[in-house]
């Protein structure tokens, strides 16, 4: 364990890892803060760069910029009214209406503050949930990873901002684009139409930037530009956060806790943790009328639920390849690339390798203090950027990124037409993260499902016969059932009073 | 390009049984009862299944529009039918950037690319230009020169 320990400390304390750890940091955080670029998008454009990075100073780039971008999002949030990223749409309204009673030094001291505790809880649970799971989780035979597969892609309803079902079917039609290519159980070539790059399958990685990145500079085509922000001296930003994490602490734990349990759950990420922190702390608030008039209380437990879930989600996609939200998408692709292929035996033969990420991820936290009260001095500045000189250059990094990745332009058409799926994905209700879901999870999904049949022979039975392949079954049944009951009670429920007003 | 409900259930529909189609028409492994035509089978029919029920309007109880940035006061959303259009920019220029790079070469192409989403998002010439000029300069040094991708020379090959 110690010996582990000083192995991985040895693993990031080389300047590549601290190189890349600062610059991924201080990209996370501009790119986090400009309204319309989410966290996920700015991992995604990180991957091509992590290619010609060591195993560990790869993961250290994705992991410090996805949890600053997290963090920043919360500054124009603040500012403007405008969430940097989804994950601060939560309270964005609330820590604008703190900055309007002019605290939003206070507003903002509590989301760096409270981002950064929310991050180190993240880790410890991190830390103290996979390791045991690892050992469970070796004894899992392909009916256990079948029912955890199929709960993992059951997860896609999470995601859903209108309806379940339009979460299942992008689920569905991320499952068909990893059907397509030759890595099938028969190893035929499967809807190739005779196009001999849709042989390899579509790589997950530029699907994954056309749909967060380019489909997002769509958007913005049609979307007015956001207004400057008005520029202003801040007074000092961690003054009077002690006492906040004092008077708070319940709610703070309980955002800690909510924000690991949606962050591995796979597909729900930062941006629910925050939806259902704040939702939570007002429902459970003793001054619940002082919530949207610039309270701080719903700031606290929101802003430590997002960063919590970065590190959580973490869980199962390093136990089964599983991602527990979009940004560990991306970082099971970089995984897979750099040999730490997701398993639970990565906690045995990678154990070192393993530390190194708990120890990023807390360095990357507390990093996150010094870096974060900076970057707010100096967001008026950042934020003058005009939306006009960012997309061009997010496009290029598109092009070139996605073609760096197989060194072929067949990658840039991929990224092109997920941008147009994604984009009319997302106008029409459809979430594109359980398309992402299905994308990435696709091949194992096949994998355990295909070699499950051959095994049982077309028998039903062996796929409860094991013990925790039937609870696993039996939680996956009842997520199934489940909407549909409350559906259907609803439905009953609403057709009493006004079934014609309804659509 | 807000579709109703029900086109784009009915697309789902037809992509579903047109995958389950393709996947059953695929050779099975000789001696064995399932090979790669059973798992289209089954995502094409569940996608059919979940199309229908878009198409018919199930399960769309709590349906909510978002809208992440708020629109000033009379501030309008431009409508008509060319200005939806403007989406279409960003796949057209990495497009064209897949069609002409070979030739044009990565700076020229780049620079385009550059140029026109720099107006289209409303810059003037002031910034559009040298952006246009300088970012792919700069991207190129980064990812040609410090991460060794073969960026396309073309016309206009870089001087490292």
């Amino acid at each position: 364990m110690l010996n582990t320990l000083i192995e991985a400390f040895t693993l990031i304390s080389t300047w590549e890892v601290i190189i890349a750890l600062l610059a991924a940091s201080v990209y996370g955080l501009v790119i986090g803060s400009l309204p319309g670029l989410s966290a996920t998008m700015a991992t995604a454009l990180l991957v091509p760069v992590t290619f010609y990075l060591s195993p560990i100073a790869a993961i250290a780039t994705i992991v410090a910029a996805s949890t600053m971008a997290i963090f920043s999002g919360d500054i124009p949030g603040a500012l403007l009214r405008i969430p940097g990223t989804p994950a601060s749409a939560a309270y964005a309204d609330e820590a604008y209406a703190m900055t309007r009673k002019g605290e939003a030094e206070l507003a903002l001291g509590a989301g760096v503050w409270f981002s950064a505790v929310g991050g180190i809880a993240g880790t410890l649970s991190l830390m103290i949930l996979a390791p045991p799971l690892a050992e469970i989780a070796l004894s899992f035979s392909t009916f256990e990873y079948f029912w955890l597969a199929f709960l993992g892609l059951m997860c896609a309803t999470l995601v859903a901002r209108s309806s379940p079902v339009k979460a299942i079917a992008a689920m569905f039609l991320g499952l068909l684009v990893a059907c397509i290519g030759i890595e099938n159980p028969g190893g035929v070539p499967r809807f190739t139409f005779g196009i001999t790059d849709l042989f390899g399958g579509i790589e997950p990685i530029p699907a994954l930037v056309g749909v967060f990145a380019v489909a997002q500079v769509m958007r913005a085509m049609l979307t007015p530009e956001p207004p400057p922000i008005p520029r202003r001296k801040f007074g000092s930003i961690m003054a009077g956060q002690w006492r906040l994490t004092k008077k708070y602490r319940v709610q703070m734990t309980r955002g800690n806790i909510i924000g690991i349990i949606i962050g591995v759950l796979p597909g729900a990420g930062a941006d629910m943790a925050a939806w259902v922190s704040y939702a939570m702390s007002k429902r459970f608030s003793k001054e619940p009328e002082k919530f949207g008039t610039g309270h701080v209380e719903g700031l606290v437990e929101a802003g430590a639920s997002n960063n919590a879930s970065i590190a959580s989600g973490w869980v199962p996609s390093l136990l089964f390849g599983i991602p527990g939200d979009t940004i560990a998408a991306i970082a099971i692709g970089v995984l897979y690339m750099k040999g730490l292929n997701p398993g639970p035996t990565l906690f045995t033969e990678k154990a070192s390798s393993m530390y190194a990420i708990y120890l990023m991820f807390i360095i990357a936290n507390i990093l996150m203090i010094p870096l974060g009260i900076v970057m707010i001095r100096l967001a008026s500045y950042v934020l003058r950027a005009p939306r006009s000189s960012i997309m061009p250059v997010i496009m290029l990094c598109c092009a070139v990124g996605s073609f760096a990745i197989g060194n072929n332009m067949f990658g840039v058409v991929t990224v092109a037409t997920f941008g147009m799926i994604g984009y009319v994905m997302e106008e029409n209700g459809y979430p594109v993260a359980a398309m992402v879901l299905g994308i990435v999870m696709g091949t194992m999904v096949e994998q355990a499902f295909v070699t499950s049949l051959i095994k049982s022979d077309g028998s039903l039975l062996p796929f409860f016969e094991r013990p925790i392949a039937a609870i696993l079954a039996a939680m996956a049944i009842g997520a199934l059932v489940w909407p549909m009951l409350v559906w259907a009670w609803r439905r009953l429920k609403r057709q009493a009073p006004s079934a014609a007003s309804s659509r | 390009m807000r579709l109703p409900d029900r086109v784009t259930g009915l697309f789902l529909v037809g992509l579903g049984a047109a995958a389950a189609y393709g996947g059953w028409q695929l050779p099975p492994v000789p001696g064995q009862p399932v090979g790669p035509n059973v798992f289209p089978l089954v995502i094409g029919s569940g996608l059919a299944l979940c199309g229908l029920a878009i198409a018919f309007g199930i399960g769309n109880s709590f349906e909510e529009a978002e809208e992440i940035i708020p629109l000033e006061a009379g501030q309008t959303r431009p409508t008509g039918k060319l200005y939806g259009l403007r989406a279409l920019l960003p796949p057209a220029l990495l497009l064209l950037y897949v069609a002409a790079a070979d030739r044009l070469g990565f700076i020229i192409t780049a620079a385009l690319i550059v140029y026109a989403t720099a107006t289209a998002l409303g810059a003037r010439w002031k910034l559009s230009l040298p952006l246009a000029v300088l970012a792919p300069v700069g991207i190129h040094l980064i990812f040609s020169k410090l991460l060794r991708v073969p960026l396309p020379a073309g016309l206009l090959p870089m001087p490292w």
